[in-house]
This record gives structure tokens, C-alpha cells and sequence, in this order.
């Protein structure tokens, strides 16, 4: 299901409750404006993500994944953004070092009070996913 | 090597004998003449089954995750190292194990010495001093074992046991070279060359689990791909979902895995499945100063964090 | 019987000729190990092998097919089966013991409840093999009604006399095959040559398994406490019933993700740890000596019971790729030391 011509990325957010999401939420009531290709998942805290949601979804039709958390000393569950960081840093190496195209895996820090950074955070990744094109590898269906 | 053979049986017999363990896990002769097979002797009279030699290549500590009986282990340098790990993920405590270590001249790989005969089929395999004799129905070749040694035991740095009660053996020398030579060499070729490797390198798995069951640091009580609520993982062997298997359970063992090399070695089809392991071990070193099985007060590197960790790799825009 | 002979040269250009109306499958070289793929020329074809790691019975029963493509629509569900096979297949250079083993498999699948998947398969499907002058160590063939030479499940059965095999015609499908090959009968000298390289092989497997009165013992014996000695080191890994050629056991899963997806039949194992794990969280066979257990019975004793036959064709793939040396032939000796019913 490729439309070729008109091919917008669809990129995963996974954003945790009490920082980025609340800084995506920022974002929409401050009006500013950013691309509008990816979809939100809100979890409890970024070290809820299990590395796998992140292989999932790339099996399964999006051409990139981007994890916000609390800034580290900020996390809502005190320690929960440095076991992201540390599992993320793996993960990202690990795909990488697979072959996966660099720029499809991202993780950034954006508070509740960072409306305009979550705006530039979306927009660097979405730019980076664009211009790498549609998610062949891993995908169970590739375009 | 009928010296380290003779001190394993002593040893086992002493705490048989003495009643200190239950049982003695170790290898002994296996049905065909280059292989070995996991044993567990528990009466004093059975110690003559067990051997030491080149073909011992099981990673014994597979089978001490859910023991109740005080027992013996036959440990070389990369089953100590696993065993350390079991220790600190609370899957056997310290004293219930007496552990017998073997430092470990390396593990031949009976496949690829099995190879070098087209045809003909290895009938008698004898091991005398680093050489192995080898007689078919109509030819026979002697060979340097250290040419048929595992990839795993050939970059092996911690050959002597790190942890052991009693020692089998004289300790051997440890190499001082870089072993991650092999992922360096493999990070600087271009993505889509890495990509295009490793799907063809998977593509032979057929999804059997050997890998799996062959680890001791596997041990969940359901692996994550054998659920069905939720369904994480295909389980066919279609090349998106063979990956994610493989990609996952490397980062499942992310700090602790030790590099033994079993996981190869019960592979039925021979996938490089070390490739991806060997990275994050590489990266664990790298990124957080910790390799596996070498110390029990060291905490696992994902049970724990740094406030000053490394975050080069984030979005900052 | 009716046999030809062909130089072994010859062979690759009889695939090219059989190509042209077969999709013909044969042993590969994969630099490590073999396996039985497609081939496009005959000259792809090894057959200096012993036997492949994989079985063939992935072309009867692949690793994995799809059974039906859905896709709903408010209050309507559009199903799209596969097509069939399109063309006849062949099977060049299995083993016999390989054969037999889709005999076996018929039994399960085109007995009383035929598999329309299986059978499409199998109705398009001529089996060439080719005997096992030198059988392995770890072969037990004979122990289990085959032989190296055995013709059960061939249309053609090649044997190796030096530079030349002798075909022995088993089947009709097998004397359809070579016609219009030119091939030439074979004489009585080579006749006695090929029935010299028989006897030479079935004599090598003389020592065998034990499997005379074997149903009886498994059967008395389920409970005996052998069961955990033998099994203790048995990692549940799937790879015996993955690399043996009679497992059939599969699991059916539908992949799909809203409204589009696939129900697919796949190879399962009995040493999984899900195999008989019930909804309610009981598991009959928790361990892997219930497991490991089970097989047992299944090829050598319920096998018997519902087919007049063991489940096992003596191959030797179990003995050789088992990551621990589990050896069903130490099994079997062990069970068959025990005591049966007085």
C-alpha cells in the first residue's frame, strides 16, 4: 500500500504522561505548529518502554519511532528516564549496527514546560525520517 | 587431557563422599566419537563417567536455574562467568553450588573438523598433546586442535574461571588482545551491507530455539516469543519476524551475556548468531565500563544508572 | 524389476530435460551443510552428500504456508486461498529413509481426514531417491522397517555402482518419468553389482536399535523413574522435531492487523513449553521428561497404534544436530532393557 507519489512518514511517539506529553500538550494550546506525522502513545514513564514496542512498530508500517522523556533528576518516578536512557542507547546501537538506517530510532528529553522544543524535536526527527525514505527493512510489509 | 579428567573425578568423588553435594554435574563420553554429553552423577561409584577434554562444550550452567539440592558444577572459564551472573539475578545462591573450575584451553568445534572429511564419516577420535587423531572407515589425519577451536574460544579472554571453589587444573595464561576486533571491522562497513549480512545470515534460522535453550541466562518462565496474549512476535520464519527474535533476545541479554558461545553451537543451521551479542557486549563495555561474569558485587548494567550517562546519541535540538 | 543405468555425468543433463516439466527440487551445497532447494539447472544438484540437514518434508509440509488471506468489510468477510501448485514437482536425490518418511506423512494426512493443502502438494510430487551405499554411524534405518535401499515412497531409485547408477523403476510415475530419455536398460553384471552394494550397505547396520518389542516396554513403562535419569539433559529446544522428517505437529495462527491478514499453519514442536499448555493454566506436560517422554511414545508406541508403523524412518538427524547428544538410540536401549508385560 504505497502511495509512492504522496508518501508522508508515519512515525511513533512514544511520550512519557508527566513531561512530554504534557510538553506535546504545550505544543497544541500554544498553537505551534509541527508536522503532523506521528501518533501518540502515552505511557506512564519512558522506562516503561519495552525495546520491543519500538521493534514492533517497526514491523508494523511505521517508518519511525521517537521516545520523549523527563529530563534526567526530573522524571516523575525518579529513576525511570535513566533506565530508558541506558536500554535506548543499546537498542539504538543494536539497530544501527544492523543496518538499520540511522535517524529511524530516536530518543530526546522534553519537559511539561518545552511546548516549543517538543515542536523542533518532531520536526528535526520527521525531516530525518522523510528524507530516509519508507521503512523497507524489518517491515513485515514492505512498500 | 586425562590429568584435568582424573582430578575431576577425585574432586567428585571426595564430595560425593563427604556428602557435601547431591550431585555432580559434568560431561562425560557422548554417542559418537567427537562428542561430548552433559552427566549428572550422584552416586560415589559413578565418577569414572565423567571426562575433561576439547569436546566438553556445553555451557553446564543451563542447568543449575532451579535446583533445590546442594550440587557440584564442572565449570570452565565462560560457565563460571555465567554462573556469576545467575548468582546476581538471584537464580541460585552462592553456597548452594560448589563449583569445580577448569581453566579452559578452548572447545574444538566438532562440525568444522567433521567438515574437512567430505564424505567420509569420523569412526575414532583420539586427543593427545593439542593434536587430534581421526580415523574413518579409509583414511586417517591428524590435526592441531587449536585450528578447530570455536570462534567463541578463540577471542576468549577470561579462560580460567573467575569464581571456583576447587580447581581442576593449573591456570593458564589469558590473551591480551582486543577481542572485539570483529564488530569494529563489521561497524565500518555501510548500513545496507550490515543490513543485507545479517538477513542472510537469518534467513537459515528455521526457529527451532536451540539458541535459546542452550543459554543459561535464559531462563523466563515464558519466553517472550512463545506468548500469544499478546502475540509479540511472529513465529514464522518470514524474515521481519526472524530479526525481531533475534534482535530482541540480544537485547534481552544485554549485559548479560558472557559470550560463551553456546547459543552457536546448538544452532542446527550454523547462523552467526554471536554477531549481534557481541555488539552490545562491545557497547556495555564501552558505554558503562561492565562485562558480564566477572564480579558479584558489580551491579548489572540495566539494573543500574549514572546520572552523567552517556546521551550523545539524543535529539537536542 | 525394470531398471536403466546412467552415467553419472548424465545426470545433470537428465534434470535439465526434467526441469523443462518439473519444478524440480535437489540438494543443494550451501557451503556448510545441504539442503533441498529448487533448482534451475541440473548442474545445481549435488549429490555427493549423506543426507541434508534439513528433511524435504517442507515440501509436503512447509515451514510455514498460508492457508487463507481475509479481509473484512462491515458485514462481509472476502477469503483468498493460495493457488496450487502449478506444475508437477520432483524430488531428486532424497535419501530412503527421507522416501519412507512421506509415507509416514500420508498416513497423518491423506488417511481419514485428508489435508486438501497436504494433498495438493503430494498428488504433484514424484519422488526420485538415491540409495546410501555408505550409511552413517548414526543411521538406524533397518532397525525401523526401511533400509538404505529401501523403495517405499519412490518412483525411482537410483544406486550407486562407481561411475553409474543403476535406476530401478518402483512405480509407474517413476517409468513415465524417463521416457523419451534414451536411457538404456541395464544388464545383469550391473544388476549384481548394485545388489553387491546393498548388501554391503544393509550388513554396515546390522548392529542397529533395539526396537523388538519396544511398543510393549514403552507402553508398561511410562511411569518408571528412567524417564527423568534419561531426560535431565535435555535442553526443550525444538530441534529433533524440526530436523526430523516425520514430525508434522503445527500450530495455526492468524497474523493480521485491522481488517487484512493471513491464517497460517506453522511447524510446532511437543518439546515446546506451550505445547499442551491449556487456557486454564494446567500443563500435562510441564517438564521436558513429559515432553521428551511423549515423543518417545508417539513415533514407537501411538504411531503403531493408529498406523501399524513406527514414526520414525532411522535418519540419524536427531543423533547428529541435538545440541547435547541426547541419542534416542540410548533411549530406546535403555527402555528396551526394562521389564515388559509378563
Amino acid at each position: 500500500m504505497a502511495e509512492t507519489e504522496n508518501w508522508e512518514p508515519k512515525i511513533v511517539a512514544f511520550l512519557c504522561n508527566w513531561c512530554s506529553y504534557a510538553g506535546a500538550d504545550l505544543a497544541g494550546t500554544s498553537r505551534i505548529q509541527y508536522p503532523p506525522n506521528i501518533r501518540v502513545i502515552r505511557v506512564p514513564c519512558s522506562g516503561r518502554i519495552n525495546p520491543f514496542f519500538i521493534i514492533a512498530s517497526l514491523q508494523h508500517g511505521v517508518d519511525g519511532v521517537v521516545v520523549c522523556g523527563c529530563h534526567p533528576g526530573e522524571c516523575h518516578y525518579l529513576t525511570g528516564n535513566y533506565s530508558a536512557r541506558r536500554k535506548f542507547a543499546l537498542l539504538k546501537d543494536l539497530l544501527e549496527y544492523a543496518g538499520l538506517e540511522e535517524g529511524r530510532v530516536q530518543f530526546s528529553w522534553v519537559s511539561a514546560s518545552e511546548g516549543a522544543r517538543f515542536a523542533r524535536v518532531i520536526s528535526e526527527v520527521t525531516k530525518k525520517v522523510a528524507a530516509l525514505g519508507p521503512l523497507e527493512k524489518l517491515s513485515k510489509t514492505p512498500h | 587431557m586425562p590429568e584435568l579428567t582424573s582430578k575431576i573425578r577425585e574432586i567428585a568423588r571426595n564430595l560425593l563422599e563427604e556428602g557435601r553435594v547431591e550431585m555432580v554435574i559434568g560431561f562425560e563420553r557422548g554417542t559418537m566419537p567427537l562428542r561430548r554429553t552433559p552427566c549428572f552423577v550422584r552416586q560415589k561409584g559413578e565418577v569414572g563417567r565423567l571426562i575433561w577434554d576439547s569436546f566438553c562444550e556445553n555451557n553446564l550452567a543451563k542447568y543449575l536455574v532451579g535446583r533445590a539440592e546442594p550440587l557440584a558444577i564442572v565449570a570452565k572459564g565462560c560457565d563460571a562467568r555465567s554462573i556469576v551472573e545467575l548468582i546476581k539475578e538471584n537464580q541460585l545462591r552462592r553456597e548452594q553450588v560448589i563449583i569445580i573450575g577448569v581453566p579452559c584451553q578452548g572447545m574444538v568445534d566438532w562440525r568444522g573438523v567433521e567438515a574437512g572429511f567430505e564424505g567420509g564419516e569420523v569412526r575414532e577420535a583420539e586427543e593427545k598433546d593439542g593434536k587430534l587423531i581421526l580415523k574413518g572407515a579409509d583414511f586417517e589425519k591428524t590435526l592441531d586442535r587449536d585450528d578447530f577451536l570455536y570462534p567463541s574460544c578463540q577471542t576468549c579472554t577470561h579462560r580460567n574461571p573467575v569464581i571456583y571453589d576447587l580447581l581442576a587444573g593449573e591456570l593458564v595464561s589469558e590473551r591480551e588482545a582486543d577481542p572485539y576486533q570483529d564488530v569494529a571491522e563489521f561497524e565500518s562497513r555501510s548500513g545496507e551491507e550490515r543490513w543485507g549480512c545479517f538477513t542472510l545470515e537469518f534467513s537459515k534460522c528455521i526457529r527451532c530455539y536451540a539458541c535459546r535453550n542452550a543459554c543459561p541466562l535464559c531462563y523466563c518462565q515464558e519466553c517472550f516469543v512463545d506468548s500469544t496474549h499478546p502475540q509479540w512476535v511472529g513465529k514464522t520464519t518470514n524474515d521481519s519476524d526472524t530479526m525481531a527474535f533475534h534482535l530482541t533476545r540480544a537485547f534481552h541479554l544485554a549485559g548479560r551475556c558472557v559470550d560463551c558461545g553456546a547459543c552457536e553451537r546448538a544452532c542446527p543451521v550454523g547462523v552467526d548468531i554471536r554477531k549481534l551479542n557481541r555488539k552490545l557486549v562491545k557497547d556495555v563495555k564501552e558505554r558503562f565500563g561492565y562485562e558480564a561474569g566477572l564480579s558479584l558485587e558489580q551491579v548489572a548494567p540495566l539494573a543500574t544508572f549514572k546520572p552523567d550517562d552517556p546521551e550523545e546519541f539524543m535529539v537536542n535540538p | 524389476m525394470e531398471a536403466k543405468i546412467i552415467n553419472k555425468q548424465e545426470i545433470a543433463s537428465l534434470l535439465d530435460r526434467l526441469i523443462r516439466g518439473y519444478e524440480v527440487f535437489a540438494p543443494v551445497n550451501k557451503g556448510d551443510r545441504i539442503c533441498f532447494e529448487r533448482i534451475n539447472s541440473g548442474s545445481e544438484a549435488f549429490l555427493d552428500y549423506q543426507n541434508s540437514r534439513i528433511p524435504p518434508k517442507g515440501l509436503l509440509l512447509p515451514q510455514w504456508e498460508v492457508l487463507f488471506s481475509y479481509h473484512t468489510t462491515p458485514g462481509a468477510v472476502e477469503m483468498e486461498e493460495p493457488p496450487p501448485p502449478e506444475r508437477q514437482r520432483l524430488v531428486f536425490g532424497i535419501r530412503p529413509c527421507d522416501a519412507r518418511s512421506f509415507t509416514l506423512l500420508d498416513k497423518v494426512f491423506n488417511g481419514e481426514c485428508p489435508d486438501p493443502y497436504y494433498v495438493s502438494r503430494r498428488q504433484g510430487t514424484v519422488v526420485v531417491s538415491l540409495g546410501c551405499p555408505k550409511p552413517r554411524a548414526t543411521c538406524f534405518c533397518t532397525s525401523v522397517n526401511g533400509g538404505p535401499f529401501s523403495t517405499g515412497g519412490s518412483d525411482l531409485l537410483l544406486v550407486d555402482i562407481g561411475d553409474e547408477y543403476v535406476i530401478q523403476v518402483i512405480s509407474d510415475e517413476g517409468a513415465r518419468l524417463l521416457e523419451g530419455s534414451g536411457l538404456e536398460d541395464t544388464d545383469e553384471n550391473k544388476l549384481a553389482l548394485a545388489a553387491g552394494a546393498v548388501r554391503v550397505a544393509e550388513a554396515s547396520l546390522e548392529a542397529g536399535v533395539a526396537t523388538e518389542g519396544l511398543k510393549e516396554k514403552l507402553d508398561h513403562n511410562f511411569n518408571d523413574p528412567i524417564w527423568q535419569q534419561l531426560t535431565e539433559k535435555c535442553l526443550g529446544c525444538g530441534v529433533c522435531t524440526y530436523l526430523c522428517p516425520t514430525c508434522h505437529c503445527f500450530d495455526i495462527v492468524d497474523e493480521g492487523a485491522g481488517s487484512d491478514g493471513d491464517r497460517i499453519r506453522l511447524w510446532d514442536s511437543c518439546q515446546f513449553p506451550l505445547f499442551t499448555l491449556q487456557a486454564s493454566g494446567v500443563n500435562p506436560r510441564p517438564t521436558v521428561r513429559e515432553r521428551y517422554r511423549q515423543r518417545i511414545m508417539h513415533k514407537f508406541s501411538h504411531f503403531i497404534d493408529n498406523y501399524g508403523e513406527f514414526g520414525c524412518v532411522g535418519c540419524g538427524r536427531c543423533v547428529t544436530e541435538c545440541p547435547v547428544n541426547l541419542d534416542i538410540r540410548q533411549v530406546l536401549f535403555a527402555i528396551s532393557q526394562l521389564e515388559g508385560v509378563r
